[in-house]
């Protein structure tokens, strides 16, 4: 009898180190509000799932979602409410939540739709696949691909316009690439071409990257970089309309529009 | 000798089917592409007589119910027929020219249903409705040839080509430019909105290429010493600059800076980033503030931040007048590395030439609750200067609202601070 109570209490001793050892305490000591991404973003998503304030995604981007369940959680805790995640948010949010780090990332990381929330067994908070497919209920997915753009563009316009860029002007230097994305987004501007990046982008004899297909090729880190600068304001092109590669390009008319600047193997003119 | 010409039978027959095969294939594409234009085309010519017919109704009614279906009608047919042309492989001229054209009559109709200016309307479109009953005879017959059911795909691959003197839709691209000019010139707002994009005003004095590097240097001083290679921009370009390539160790980048007054248009540097995350994101503000106050920006605001995997990027807007309202089309964007806060892109096109602010427009509080429906949370309210629809830059409010409701969709809306029209409803993630 002595054995057996002895032996369930080393039992549960173990369990609970185990558990212990899991829920890792890994906030850094920046402080992080709106705007902000990565691990730590992630951590606090998470720790505000647990306990009820965000039924968001996992997916550690600090947007307006995360911003109102830090604001609710202070302002239940008694904090300044600011929506602000200093020193004094993380000690009550640490204490008052728990977070399985290795588990979270393991989700993320296979792409799996899954919450975080207290009082369920996290191993009925989880399904495999989905990465990027949206879903509601607060699921995260897996975050690796993901990106804060500004609000007018979506994650769809990056992947096609880095398609775009890529099959365009691989070869070009990064001045070049983003100057390519540049001029997609100044036709979305102009009176003169259609209203949508798709429809701009597969406007028949537009791109020579769609005529031939490469387009189709998987673009690289760079390639979306350039994107991500020109969705964020940087024109290289300086207000380019249509660009065009000396060298092969046999068409009377483009070689009458007014040329601003040459990049790479490209002129680019309005 | 029998093996060899056994062998040679066999290839032959394989490149035979291969050959069979891909021109199978081929065909089967072209007919399918050939499909694809014949409902555009067709589409497209719905659309236009569509579009010619509710123009022609809306100048029967003085009746603002009645006139107000047609105008929805005409801006909902005209981004239809957008859509349509936008599809065919014609040449760009031609396709800019339909776009432009039609574009305008939607935003035409859309404008005089929110301003309720039909006289204005009536006026202007006798003439247009006459401009495309003339452009839809012409485009009946420049596109009579795509309709003779021989499945000819050559039609369609030689119009691609063909230049517009060329080209069957010739007459066509010659009347919708002029048509444009004429029924649609551009309004006091657009030409200012385009001599601020095109920066043609700036009257400062010129700068060489030496102190176009040296004001580079001022606000990049990670750059100093580099490498560089100036060229200025080509005759044609609407105002002159200097196109600064520069490089030094692992940094690679370009800068555009004005040749007259010398000022930056852009910056972009590129360069590996390590995986050390070595600055905050308080930091991340400290610095662009003090390197904002070193390149000579004192009236800028943080408005934005966000983070990615490997920079932050930052939008800032002027701050003007005695309520600090916040001027949006001023902006400048910064992109700071995360490794160390480097400052690896600067843009400011827009900040060059401020715009003309009208301080004294009138400002009407608005009493949000009533404004909103219930159960929607106001904060954060602004002042700011954006463009409406007309492309006039008026004050506006700016507040972020978002529903009390647990899932906390967040909105950002602007409304003009004098009319109190919504300008802006904009979803934020």
């Amino acid at each position: 009898m002595v054995r057996s109570i002895f032996m369930s209490i080393i039992l549960l001793f173990g369990t609970f180190a185990v558990v212990k050892q899991n829920e890792t305490l890994a906030f850094s000591s920046q402080v992080i509000e709106r705007g902000a991404f990565g691990d730590d973003v992630i951590e606090l998503q998470a720790r505000l799932q647990w306990i009820g304030f965000y039924k968001g995604k996992i997916d550690g981007i600090f947007g307006y979602g995360t911003y109102w369940a830090v604001r609710n959680f202070q302002e239940k805790y008694g904090l300044d409410v600011d929506g602000v995640v200093g020193t004094g948010t993380k000690e009550k949010l640490v204490n008052a939540s728990q977070y399985h780090r290795d588990w979270v990332m393991q989700q993320i990381s296979q792409g799996n739709r899954f919450t975080h929330y207290g009082g369920t067994p996290l191993a009925n908070q989880t399904k495999a696949g989905g990465g990027g497919g949206g879903g509601g209920g607060g699921q995260g997915t897996n975050n690796n691909s993901t990106v804060q753009l500004p609000p007018k563009y979506t994650e769809r316009d990056l992947q096609l316009m880095a398609n775009a860029v890529y099959g365009e002007a691989r070869g070009e230097p990064y001045e070049g690439q983003v100057a390519v994305a540049a001029v997609i987004l100044n036709r979305l501007e102009s009176p003169d071409f259609p209203n949508t990046i798709s429809e701009i982008i597969f406007q028949p004899r537009a791109f020579t990257a769609v005529a031939d297909g490469q387009i189709w090729l998987t673009p690289n880190e760079r390639a979306k970089q350039a994107v991500l600068d020109a969705m964020n304001g940087w024109d290289p092109s300086e207000n380019a309309l249509y660009y065009f590669n000396p060298d092969t390009a046999t068409s009377a008319w483009i070689w009458s529009r007014p040329q601003i600047k040459q990049i790479g193997e490209h002129i680019f003119c309005y | 000798m029998k093996s060899a010409i056994y062998l040679l039978s066999i290839a032959v027959l394989a490149l035979g089917l291969y050959a069979y095969d891909s021109k199978q294939r081929n065909d089967q594409l072209e007919q399918a592409i050939y499909g694809q234009y014949t409902n555009s085309l067709t589409n497209a010519s719905e659309k236009l007589s569509t579009l010619q017919q509710s123009v022609s109704q809306s100048l029967l009614f003085q009746d603002q119910q009645a006139l107000e279906k047609e105008l929805d009608n005409i801006w909902r047919t005209s981004n239809e027929f957008r859509s349509s042309i936008s599809s065919l492989p014609l040449n760009n001229e031609i396709t800019n020219e339909w776009l432009r054209y039609v574009g305008k009559i939607g935003q035409e109709a859309k404008a005089t249903a929110d301003s309720g200016n039909y006289e204005t309307w009536h006026k202007k479109m006798e003439g247009v409705h006459k401009n495309l009953e003339t452009l839809s005879d012409e485009w009946t017959v420049a596109t009579s040839n795509f309709y003779q059911n021989d499945g000819d795909f050559s039609k369609w691959s030689q119009v691609a080509t063909k230049e517009t003197k060329d080209s069957p839709f010739k007459n066509v691209a010659s009347n919708l430019k002029s048509y444009s000019e004429t029924d649609f010139p551009l309004t006091a707002s657009e030409s200012d909105w385009q001599k601020k994009r095109d920066l043609k005003n700036l009257n400062d004095k010129e700068i060489t290429k030496d102190e176009a590097i040296e004001k580079l240097e001022l606000i990049v001083p990670g750059v100093k010493d580099a490498t560089y290679t100036v060229s200025t921009s080509k005759d044609d370009a609407p105002y002159p600059f200097y196109h600064i390539q520069f490089v030094k160790g692992s940094r690679i980048g370009y800068a555009d800076i004005t040749v007259k007054g010398g000022h930056i248009l852009s910056f972009l540097s590129e360069r590996p980033i390590s995986e050390e995350r070595n600055v905050n994101q308080q930091q991340i503000k400290d610095i662009s503030n003090k390197l904002l106050k070193r390149a000579g920006y004192n009236d800028l605001q943080i408005v934005e931040m966000r983070e990615n995997h490997e920079a932050w990027h930052i939008a800032l807007a002027r701050v003007a007048g005695e309520d600090k309202a916040l001027v949006y089309p001023d902006g400048v964007q910064l992109k700071l590395s995360k490794d160390s806060g480097e400052l690896l892109g600067l843009n400011a096109m827009e900040y060059v030439q401020k715009e003309n602010i009208d301080e004294n427009q009138k400002v009407i509080p608005i009493d949000w609750e009533t404004f909103f429906r219930p159960g929607t949370l106001v904060e954060d309210e602004k002042l700011i200067y954006t463009e409406n629809e007309a492309l006039q830059l008026r004050k506006c409010y700016q507040v972020i609202a978002h529903f009390d409701n647990g899932i906390d969709d967040t909105f950002r809306i602007v409304v003009d601070a004098e009319t109190h029209d919504v300008v802006k409803v904009e979803y934020m993630a």
